[in-house]
């Protein structure tokens, strides 16, 4: 019988080296560490995204209060002093629009606080007037509280910039300790990687002295084992992302469950566009796994004679 | 092709196992390395394969003196060389076929280009019928024919083999030193260390003898053929 065809060799160019066997824990731990990363990446779009949005909502706004007076006709006063804050801001360059709460608003805004049991009836409101800022005007707000001060005196003015700085600066905080995370993290996965391969490495020592004896270049040895590591690290890792993209989807769906949403925090699903930079835990794991794979194979190797 | 000039070894602090070993292997020389156990011969062998440099001395391998060889250069100086170890050291989860082939592939050659050279050696040395088992489930000799195949198969300049014949029937045993002959003949300088005196006294070649570490007579043994 001629052997001419027949198939003796079971081995692709790649696989010299055994796949190791037993490697389930470790692909745990990196499963774990994408997933982990991925919550971290995922919660520092989320606070940037609340960021822009309590900025964008609040930057272009003035909120003027006007004071019951404490004495004399208290409805009278503050029908005056009310009109004397609209001549000035509907005469202030820059304002695009100005516009009084209703007294139902200015209720449903207290509403939480105290209530709608026809209690806020009897008691003296300020009221609040709503300017808008039209886009890209500068305003100069000492002036405007100047003139404000002239004809209404118990109007107060805010432009809200004691809140935005605040909130500013929390998602600053929120998003630093989410990079920080991630640095940790990518860190850590690095480290357990490098332990990971070192550990097989001791495993195959003789096989790798035995190539290495063979003539076999460091890099050929390094090929043959840095792949295995790559493509473990790549599923592992898409296990990880994809279990904190679904969370992601949960944490955003609780409404539908008849979860309410807790006030001022920002929704906590993510859109397409950041699901997407979910998907770059996984490669840059698998990156970080197959260049340290390589580099240790490439030391312990190159400590051979 | 080997030259050695006063080399000395020594493992760590330990006492030195070769001392002030000088010899030379001409290309095409077929040799026997013999002595007891502890002599020295396999950590001659080490040196002469680059599995370990030596503490001193001066060794020159294929020309090249192997103490200003740049480190880039010695893989392609160990693929010149074909080993047969003592103990083996095949790779476990591969079959017999894929373990002949390994140094082919090193070189850079593909399957269909060495597939039938491999077959034909490997029923030469009765291994035909085995080409995929796993070296676990072959017997102590057919594992030694491996090893020896792959030494063999790439046709390396230089053949070393430490005991290569010690697992295997006197039969057999003549057979593989007939194929180290081939290969000889063909210009394979051949290097086998042994304790086998009625074969060394059976072959044509050389001995070099060690005692102590020290390479204490070199024998010519053609007129025993």
């Amino acid at each position: 019988m001629s052997e001419r065809g027949q198939k003796f060799s079971n081995i692709a160019a790649s696989h010299i080296m055994p796949r190791d066997k037993g490697a389930a824990p470790l692909d745990f731990v990196i499963a774990v560490m994408a997933l982990l990363a991925a919550l971290a990446l995922g919660s520092s779009m989320i606070a940037a995204r609340a960021a822009e949005g309590w900025s964008a909502g609040l930057s272009d706004r003035l909120t003027i209060q006007v004071p019951p007076p404490d004495s004399g006709d208290v409805q009278a006063g503050l029908d005056a002093e009310v009109r004397a804050a609209l001549a000035v801001l509907q005469a202030t360059q820059g304002i695009a629009q100005v516009r009084v709460l209703s007294d139902g608003e200015i209720a449903a805004l207290v509403e939480p606080w105290i209530g709608n049991s026809g209690v806020v009836a009897g008691i003296p409101l300020p009221r609040l007037i709503d300017a808008t800022v039209a886009p890209g005007a500068s305003m100069d707000m000492p002036a405007l509280q100047e003139r404000l001060k002239l004809a209404a005196p118990h109007a107060v003015v805010d432009d809200h910039s004691r809140w935005l700085t605040r909130l500013a600066g929390l998602a600053g905080t929120v998003r630093c300790a989410a990079y920080g995370i991630l640095l940790l993290i990518a860190g850590a996965t690095a480290a357990v990687v490098m332990l990971a391969t070192r550990a097989g490495l001791d495993a195959h020592h003789e096989m790798v002295a035995l190539l290495h004896q063979m003539g076999a270049k460091a890099g050929f040895i390094a090929r043959s084992i840095e792949w295995h590591y790559f493509i473990s690290a790549l599923l592992a890792s898409l296990g990880g992302s994809a279990a904190a993209a679904l969370l992601f989807a949960g944490l955003g769906s609780l409404d539908i469950f008849g979860v309410e949403a807790v006030p001022f925090l920002p929704p906590l699903a993510l859109g397409l566009a950041e699901l997407a930079w979910l998907a770059a835990v996984p490669a840059v794991i698998a990156a970080i796994a197959w260049a340290t794979a390589r580099l240790s194979v490439l030391s312990v190797v190159r400590a051979i004679y | 092709m080997v030259r050695f000039e006063n080399v000395g070894m020594r493992y760590g602090a330990g006492p030195e196992v070769l001392r002030d070993v000088s010899f030379e292997l001409k290309q095409g020389s077929f040799t026997f390395l013999t002595g007891l156990s502890g002599a020295g011969k396999t950590t001659l062998l080490k040196l002469i394969c680059l599995a370990e440099p030596p503490s001193r001395g001066l060794i020159t391998l294929f020309g090249e003196d192997l103490a200003t060889a740049r480190r880039r250069d010695l893989p392609a100086l160990r693929r010149r060389i074909g080993v047969v170890f003592q103990d083996f050291r095949l790779l476990s989860h591969l079959s017999a076929y894929d373990n002949v082939a390994l140094p082919l592939r090193l070189a850079g050659k593909r399957e269909a280009d060495y597939h039938r050279d491999v077959l034909e050696l490997m029923s030469w040395v009765g291994l035909g019928d085995r080409m995929t088992a796993k070296p676990a489930t072959l017997s102590g000799g057919e594992q030694q024919r491996v090893a020896i195949a792959r030494a063999v198969v790439a046709r390396p300049d230089l053949l070393i083999a430490d005991e290569p014949t010690g697992n295997v029937d006197p039969e057999m045993g003549a057979k593989l030193i007939r194929l180290f002959a081939e290969l000889n003949r063909q210009g394979t300088t051949v290097l086998i260390a042994t304790h086998d005196h009625m074969l060394v006294e059976a072959t044509r070649g050389l001995e070099i003898r060690l005692v102590e570490g020290r390479a204490m007579e070199i024998r010519n043994l053609a007129r025993t053929v």
